[in-house]
C-alpha cells in the first residue's frame, strides 16, 4: 500500500466553487486511475487557497494483467499439412513470441491463433504523473481566469504543487510549476516554505503553520466558537447554514470574533440591519434571549486570535459605518414619499417592449382593481390599487440602490412611514413573495392581489411578444411567476377564472403582438403545468390529477378541490366499478359518434335496466347540480359512485349499439348525459383500477 | 496617517517596485482603470508598470456633502503591472507594510469580486481585499478590454484612498479625515462636493449636454478615422463623463441607456483597436531590446 498526497496551493479560489472544485479533482482522479486498474479511497480537503487530495491505500503498481491478441484464421494459419503459414509467422513475430506459442481459439467466427500475453503493471507513480494534469486541466469554472502571459486558463494561478507517493515526488507540472515537496503556511501567520514528506506530516506540519485543510473541522470549530461567544454576553447566534458554508470557505484558519455596534442602530428596521450584516459584511446577527436583534455579530477571521485588537475594532467600524450608511438613505429617503416617486419610475426600463416600469405600474394598478373585483374582494379595490401604484417605487430608492434584496420590503417600510393604511403597506412589503416554491405567501388578501396582478401582467406581456420559455430557457423566469400565481390562488383559496384574467392582463398591454385570447389559450396551459408540479408534490397521483386537468379548469383552487375529492373517494369501494364502466361509457360513444341529443324517450325503453338507470340518473341529476354548485365534491363523487352497480348492470343487460336507429340514439344519449353530467367532477375514465 | 502620506508612501513603495510613476489624466473619468495609463497601455505585449493617483467623478454618488461617506469626486490610487508577477499578491502585501499596516495583526482576506465596464467593453476576474471586514482594494487580473482578449495579462490594484484613510485613522465622516497635518479634507473639498452635486442634480443643462455628447462622439470618430488615437478617447472619456452627467440628472431613460452605452463602447472598442495597430507600428517601442550585436569596432579595439 502506497500513501499519495496531491497539494494545488493557489491564490485564492471564489468560495462558491471550492466544494465542486474539490468534489470534481477527487471523482476525476479517481476515475482516471479506476480506468487503469487503480482503485483506492480518496480524501479531499480545501482551504480559501488549495486543493488537496489524498489516499492512504494506493497499490504501488498496477497489477500485471493478461492480455490476448488474436490473429488470423486458422485456415490461414496453417497449410494442408498443419504447418504455420508465413501469415502465422507474421502474427507470432508482431507480439514477440515463438510461432509455437499459438494456440488456437474458437471463436463465434470460427477459429483463430491466438496469443496470450502477460503486460506487466505500471508504477501508479507513472500513471498518477500523467493523469493529474490531464484531470486538472479537464476542472471547468463558471468564470475562468488567464494570468501572466496569458496562456494558461483555470480559476486562479498556482503557486506550488506537491504531489508524493511515499514520500517520493511524482514528477509532472501544472501550468509550468514542477511538482515538488515544498509547500507554504498561512499567507501571514506563517509565510515560510514547508517540506513535507507525507500525508500525516503534511496535515500536522500545516496545523502548525495555521492552516487547518478540512473544511469540515473549520465549519465545526466556527460554531463552536460562535455559540461560546455568544453565551458570554446571553445571546445566541443567528442560525444560517449558508453564510456558515461560505465563510469556512473564506479562510485556512477557523477564527472568529465577537464585536458589537451602537445599540442605537437598533432603531433602524430590523430587515435592514441583518441584510447589511449577512449580505455586505458576511457577518452573523445575534438575538438576545427574547428574540430581538442584539447589538452583537461575529464575524469570521483567518486569524487565530486578535493580538491588538484591531480585528474586532476594524469589524465594528466598518458595521458602524454601513448602519451610518443606512440610516443615512433612512433618513434622507423619507424627504421624498414613495407617493411622489412613482413618476420617476419612467426612467427604469422594465421590458424593452412592454415600456418602463412606470407604465408596468398602471397596469398592474388596473390589473389589480380588476382581480379584487373578480373575486369577489371588491371592497378591497382601493388598497390593492394604492399599494399597486406604490409597489415599485422603492426600486428609485437610495436604500434599494444600495440594498437591492430588500426591494418591496424597503417601499413597504417606507410606506408604512408615510402613513399608509397597513394593508397598503404590508401588500407593498410582500407583493414580491412567493419568491420560489416553498417560500411565504403575502400576508393578507391585498398583498396577494397585488402579486397576482404583477404576475400576471408580466407572463401576459412575455406571451403576448411570444417570449416563451423553452426547455430549460427561462431568462425572465417565467415559470418562477407561474409557480407563484398558482401558489396564491391554491394556498390563498382564491378563485379567479384565469383565462378571462389573462385576457384581461393581456388587454392592458398596447404592445403589438398574440391577440388576449391567443394569450389566455397559450397560458392557462402553461399555469396548469404548475398546477400539476404542485399537485404531485402535494401527493396525489397521477390518475386524480389528470382525469381532473382533462376537463375544463379555468380556476385552479376549484380543480385542485375536485383532485381532492377524486383522490378521498376513490377509496370507496364501489368507485373502482364506476371508472371502469366509464371506460365502457367512453369507448362506446368514441365509437357511436355523438349522439343525436335531446330528451330521452321512455318509450323507447325496453329493459327494466335501462329504465332503472334513467329514473336513478334523473333522481341524482339534480342532486348533482346543487351539489357541484356548491363544490361538495366528495359527495357528489359518492352520488355518482351509488350509480355504479346500476350501470354495470346496464351494460349487462343491455346491448346498446342496436340496429334500431331511435333506440339506438336513445340509449347513447342517457350514456352522454350521464358522461356529462359526471365529467363536470373529473373525467373518471382517467381513474386506473 | 493623512491623506497626503497616505499618497506619498504608496507611491515610494511602488516606484521602488520598479513602477514608473504617472500622474493623473487631466480629463474626467469615472475610475482610475478609465486613464490611458491602464486602459490603453492593458492592450498588446509591451510589458508595463505604472501607478498613479487618479481623481475619479461619479456625479450621481453626489450627495451635496452632506454624505460621510459618498462623493462625486474621489480619488483612487492605481497600480497597473503587465504582465502580473508571480508574486504580485506579495508585492501588494508589502504596500500595506509601507503604509503601516503589520498583516499578522490583521485579518487579511482576498474574497472573489469580478469587475466589469461595459462603457469600455472591458472586464476582469478577481477579488476585493478585505482588512479586518473592510474592503480596502480592489484587485484585478484583466481578462480583456475594448473588446479584445488580453495576452499577456495586466494585474490591476486599486486602493480607495479616501476609504483606506478613514479605516486606517477611524474616521467615521470623510470630511474629518486629515488631508495634511492641520487640515481636513472637508476644508479642502467639502464645498466642491455641494457645488458639483448641486450642478450635478439641479443646473446641469440636459440639452446642451445632449449636444455634446453628439459632438465629443462626431470628434472622437472623427479622430480614429485619422489614426489619431489618443485625441479619438480623450474625446470617447467626455461622452462616458457627459453621460454620466445626463444620468446623475435622470435625463438618460432605461430604454436608451443601454444604447448610450454601446456608443460609448464603441468609441472605446476603436481605440483600442487603434492603439494595438499604433503601437505594431512603432514596432512596440517598450519590449526588451534585442541585446546589440558587438559591432566590429569594438572588437577590434578590444584586440588592439
Amino acid at each position: 500500500m502506497a500513501e499519495f498526497l496531491l497539494e494545488i496551493l493557489a491564490e485564492e479560489i471564489p468560495a462558491g466553487v471550492l466544494s465542486q472544485a474539490r468534489n470534481d479533482l477527487l471523482r476525476g482522479l479517481a476515475d482516471a486511475l479506476a480506468a487503469e486498474r487503480i482503485e483506492g479511497t480518496f480524501f479531499s480537503h480545501s482551504t480559501s487557497r488549495r486543493l488537496v487530495l489524498f489516499s492512504l491505500d494506493l497499490p504501488e503498481m498496477q497489477d500485471d494483467h493478461e492480455v490476448e491478441a488474436v490473429g488470423p484464421s486458422v485456415k490461414v494459419a496453417f497449410d494442408a499439412e498443419g504447418r504455420p503459414t508465413r501469415a502465422a509467422e507474421g502474427f507470432a513475430r508482431g507480439q514477440g513470441v515463438a510461432v509455437e506459442a499459438l494456440r488456437v481459439v474458437s471463436t463465434p467466427k470460427g477459429e483463430y491463433v491466438s496469443v496470450r500475453k502477460v503486460v506487466e503493471g505500471r508504477f501508479t507513480s507513472e500513471i498518477l504523473a500523467e493523469a493529474i494534469p490531464a484531470v486538472v486541466a479537464k476542472m471547468s469554472f463558471p468564470r475562468m481566469m488567464r494570468w501572466g502571459d496569458g496562456r494558461n486558463s483555470w480559476i486562479r494561478p498556482v503557486h506550488s504543487v506537491v504531489c508524493l507517493i511515499d514520500g517520493l515526488v511524482v514528477p509532472f507540472s501544472l501550468f509550468g510549476v514542477e511538482t515538488g515537496r515544498t509547500t507554504f503556511g498561512h499567507r501571514t501567520l506563517a509565510p515560510g516554505r514547508i517540506v513535507v514528506v507525507g500525508v500525516d506530516d503534511y496535515l500536522a506540519k500545516l496545523r502548525t503553520a495555521f492552516v487547518e485543510t478540512d473544511y469540515g473541522i473549520r465549519r465545526r470549530v466556527l460554531v463552536e466558537k460562535a455559540e461560546a461567544l455568544a453565551a458570554e454576553v446571553g445571546c445566541s447566534a443567528v442560525d444560517d447554514e449558508a453564510l456558515l458554508d461560505t465563510l469556512a470557505h473564506l479562510v485556512e484558519w477557523p477564527g472568529l470574533i465577537r464585536g458589537s455596534f451602537d445599540p442605537a442602530y437598533l432603531e433602524l428596521p430590523e430587515e435592514i440591519l441583518v441584510t447589511a450584516m449577512r449580505e455586505h459584511q458576511k457577518v452573523l446577527p445575534t438575538r438576545d434571549a427574547a428574540g430581538a436583534l442584539a447589538p452583537h455579530f461575529f464575524a469570521v477571521a483567518d486569524h487565530v486570535g486578535d493580538p491588538k485588537g484591531h480585528i474586532v475594532r476594524g469589524n465594528e467600524w466598518v458595521l458602524n459605518a454601513r448602519f451610518a450608511d443606512a440610516r443615512f438613505f433612512w433618513d434622507d429617503d423619507g424627504r421624498i414619499p414613495l407617493e411622489e416617486r412613482v413618476p420617476r419610475l419612467a426612467r427604469l426600463s422594465f421590458q424593452e417592449k412592454l415600456g418602463d416600469t412606470l407604465r408596468k405600474t398602471e397596469r398592474v394598478e388596473a390589473l389589480s382593481g380588476r382581480l379584487a373585483a373578480d373575486v369577489g374582494l371588491g371592497d378591497l379595490i382601493p388598497e390593492a390599487t394604492r399599494a399597486a401604484r406604490l409597489a415599485r417605487a422603492d426600486l428609485v430608492t437610495d436604500m434599494v440602490r444600495e440594498f437591492p434584496d430588500l426591494q418591496g420590503v424597503v417601499g413597504g417600510l417606507y410606506a408604512r412611514r408615510d402613513g399608509e393604511a397597513e394593508s397598503v403597506w404590508q401588500a407593498v412589503y410582500d407583493h414580491y413573495l412567493p419568491a420560489g416554491a416553498d417560500d411565504a405567501l403575502p400576508r393578507d388578501e391585498v398583498g396577494r392581489i397585488v402579486a397576482l396582478a404583477d404576475r400576471l401582467d408580466t407572463l401576459a406581456g412575455f406571451f403576448a411578444l411570444g417570449l416563451v420559455p423553452t426547455g430549460s430557457r427561462d431568462p425572465y423566469a417565467l415559470r418562477r411567476a407561474a409557480l407563484g400565481v398558482v401558489r396564491i390562488l391554491l394556498e390563498g383559496g382564491i378563485r379567479l377564472d384565469l383565462p378571462a384574467a389573462l385576457a384581461a392582463a393581456r388587454g392592458l398591454h398596447e404592445v403589438q403582438g398574440a391577440t388576449a385570447e391567443e394569450v389566455a389559450t397559450s397560458l392557462h396551459p402553461f399555469l396548469l403545468e404548475r398546477l400539476r408540479f404542485l399537485l404531485e408534490r402535494r401527493g396525489f397521483k397521477h390518475d386524480e390529477i389528470e382525469s381532473v386537468l382533462a376537463t375544463e379548469c379555468p380556476d385552479v383552487t376549484d380543480a385542485a378541490e375536485r383532485v381532492a375529492a377524486v383522490a378521498a373517494v376513490r377509496k370507496q369501494p364501489d368507485f373502482g366499478p364506476l371508472a371502469a364502466s366509464f371506460k365502457r361509457v367512453q369507448n362506446i360513444l368514441a365509437q357511436a359518434g355523438a349522439p343525436a341529443g335531446g330528451e330521452l324517450d321512455p318509450a323507447l325503453m325496453s329493459d327494466d335496466s335501462e329504465r332503472q338507470l334513467a329514473s336513478d340518473f334523473y333522481q341524482a341529476r339534480g342532486i348533482l347540480d346543487e351539489l357541484i354548485v356548491a363544490r361538495r365534491y366528495e359527495e357528489a363523487l359518492s352520488v355518482m359512485a351509488s350509480l355504479g352497480p346500476c350501470l354495470d348492470r346496464f351494460f349487462t343487460d343491455v346491448m346498446v349499439l342496436v340496429e334500431d336507429e331511435a333506440v339506438r340514439s336513445n340509449r347513447l344519449s342517457l350514456l352522454a348525459a350521464m358522461r356529462d353530467q359526471f365529467f363536470r367532477v373529473a373525467r373518471l375514465s382517467e381513474i386506473q383500477a | 496617517m493623512d491623506f497626503q502620506t497616505l499618497i506619498l508612501k504608496l507611491s515610494e513603495y511602488w516606484a521602488s517596485r520598479g513602477c514608473l510613476i504617472e500622474q493623473p489624466y487631466d480629463t474626467e473619468v469615472g475610475a482610475g482603470t478609465m486613464h490611458p495609463a491602464t486602459f490603453l497601455r492593458v492592450l498588446g505585449p509591451e510589458p508595463w508598470r505604472c501607478a498613479y493617483v487618479q481623481p475619479s467623478r461619479r456625479p450621481a454618488d453626489g450627495r451635496y456633502g452632506e454624505n460621510p461617506f459618498r462623493l462625486v469626486k474621489h480619488y483612487q490610487f492605481q497600480v497597473v503591472i503587465k504582465p502580473s508577477p508571480d508574486d504580485i499578491q506579495d508585492l501588494y502585501v508589502d504596500s500595506l507594510r509601507a503604509i503601516g499596516i503589520e498583516p499578522a495583526d490583521h485579518d487579511l482576506r482576498f474574497e472573489e469580486d469580478n469587475w466589469e465596464s461595459p462603457t469600455l467593453g472591458a472586464w476582469g476576474v478577481g477579488w476585493q481585499v478585505l482588512l479586518d471586514g473592510m474592503e480596502i482594494t480592489q484587485f484585478t487580473y484583466f481578462q480583456q478590454a475594448g473588446g479584445i482578449d488580453l495576452a499577456p495579462c495586466t494585474a490591476e490594484i486599486t486602493y480607495g484612498l479616501e476609504r483606506l484613510t478613514m479605516f486606517l485613522t477611524r474616521t467615521r465622516n470623510v470630511f474629518d479625515i486629515e488631508w495634511a497635518p492641520g487640515v481636513k479634507y472637508g476644508e479642502v473639498r467639502k464645498q466642491d462636493e455641494y457645488e458639483v452635486s448641486k450642478y450635478g442634480f439641479e443646473v446641469a443643462d440636459t440639452a446642451l449636454l445632449t449636444q455634446l455628447f453628439e459632438q465629443y462622439e462626431g470628434e472622437s470618430r472623427k479622430c480614429l478615422a485619422a489614426g489619431l488615437v489618443v485625441p479619438a478617447y480623450e474625446n470617447a472619456l467626455k461622452c462616458s463623463h457627459t453621460f454620466n452627467l445626463l444620468d446623475a440628472r435622470g435625463a438618460v431613460s432605461a430604454t436608451e441607456r443601454v444604447g448610450v452605452i454601446k456608443r460609448v463602447r464603441d468609441l472605446a472598442v476603436g481605440c483600442a483597436k487603434g492603439w494595438v495597430a499604433s503601437r505594431e507600428g512603432l514596432g512596440h517601442p517598450l519590449l526588451p531590446k534585442e541585446p546589440p550585436a558587438p559591432e566590429a569596432s569594438v572588437l577590434e579595439a578590444e584586440e588592439a
